[in-house]
């Protein structure tokens, strides 16, 4: 991980490195584990083959590039992810939402568009739109 | 206009809805819809839309409306005037001319008459050749149920909330005035038995 910020240093837990709800970083942040954000963070964050949780009081401010994105806290800005991303009921989301799975629940604020990344061609939206003309 | 009537029944808090029967019908040869939803992010709403293949825009232009958020009012002349930019500001960065439809629900009802036309007009200007503005109209005679959001359950089935207390702001909206209201295209207004008349303006 990187922090062309500050010189605070997120602290790692095996699998995951937790940003503390003190901490406040401004940068870039890429890694190979899973990152969990309770504090403060604008810039970047690259964890393209792991996890990326925004607890409760995260606030984040930033580009995502993640497998999965669950989101409890505030986030501004893209968020793209893999496999899915979840808005968690706490969850504020103002941003564009790029996955192959986006859930929200109820109760949680998001603002912006949702684009579902697909693999192979058409055929599947042609079969539900002709499903759906047919009910 | 075309009315179908009793075209909707009501089934606990569970819509099916002719109007939207009509809208997927004429989105059918559209694989990938772009939409925006005006109301509050719903999973249900999500999921249904994003399943259909859709691109989503989301942008709660019901809920402040409905808590009458101080910021949409200017109260500093004699009347307060409502805001529509501060409104129609709320909406994400969208193309012009790119949607296949809009989801209005109960939009129109909750805002003042003198602001209808520039949010009509704003909504109107972000539909392709073709597209449709989906509104829900309440009856007259419904006069309390501000609070209560609709969603979809399914592509075809509209779910909502308990009944509202909440006493409605404005008189309810004639088709012949939201026709007024159209800038151009076609509309299509479909009868339910809940109180509410799905309005589908084709641009």
């Amino acid at each position: 991980m990187t922090d062309n910020a500050q010189r605070t240093t997120p602290i790692s837990t095996g699998q995951q490195t937790v940003l503390g709800r003190s901490v406040v970083l401004k940068g870039e942040l890429s890694g190979n584990e899973d990152l969990l954000i309770e504090g403060q963070f604008e810039g970047t964050i690259n964890v393209k083959d792991h996890t990326l949780t925004v607890g409760p009081q995260g606030q984040v401010k930033s580009e995502i590039h993640a497998r999965q994105v669950v989101i409890h806290g505030s986030v501004d800005g893209k968020v793209s992810a893999r496999d899915k991303i979840e808005i968690r009921k706490t969850g504020n989301v103002v941003g564009d939402l790029v996955s192959a799975g986006v859930a929200i629940e109820d109760g949680a604020y998001f603002k912006g568009s949702i684009e579902i990344l697909r693999e192979g061609k058409q055929e599947a939206p042609r079969a539900a739109a002709a499903a759906a003309a047919r009910d | 206009m075309r009315i179908a009537a009793q075209s909707a029944v009501a089934n606990g808090a569970t819509l099916k809805s002719n109007g939207l029967e009509w809208l997927w019908q004429h989105l059918r040869d559209v694989p990938r819809p772009r939409l925006l939803d005006c109301g509050p992010a719903r999973r249900a709403t999500v999921e249904v839309l994003l399943r259909r293949g859709s691109t989503l825009h989301v942008a709660d232009l019901i809920s402040p409306v409905e808590r009458g958020d101080p910021e949409l009012w200017d109260r500093a002349r004699k009347a307060p005037v409502f805001r529509t930019e501060v409104l129609l500001a709320q909406i994400p960065p969208i193309p012009a001319a790119s949607l296949s439809a809009i989801f209005c629900w109960q939009l129109l009802d909750l805002l003042p008459r003198d602001a209808l036309a520039a949010v009509v007009l704003h909504l109107y200007l972000y539909l392709e050749p073709n597209g449709v503005l989906f509104c829900l109209l309440r009856d007259p005679h419904l006069a309390t149920g501000v609070e209560p959001h609709w969603w979809l359950e399914s592509l075809a089935t509209m779910g909502r909330d308990d009944e509202g207390t909440k006493p409605f702001p404005h008189p309810a909206l004639t088709n012949r005035e939201m026709e007024g209201l159209i800038p151009t295209g076609s509309v299509k207004t479909f009868l339910t038995r809940s109180g509410w008349r799905e309005f589908l303006a084709i641009k």
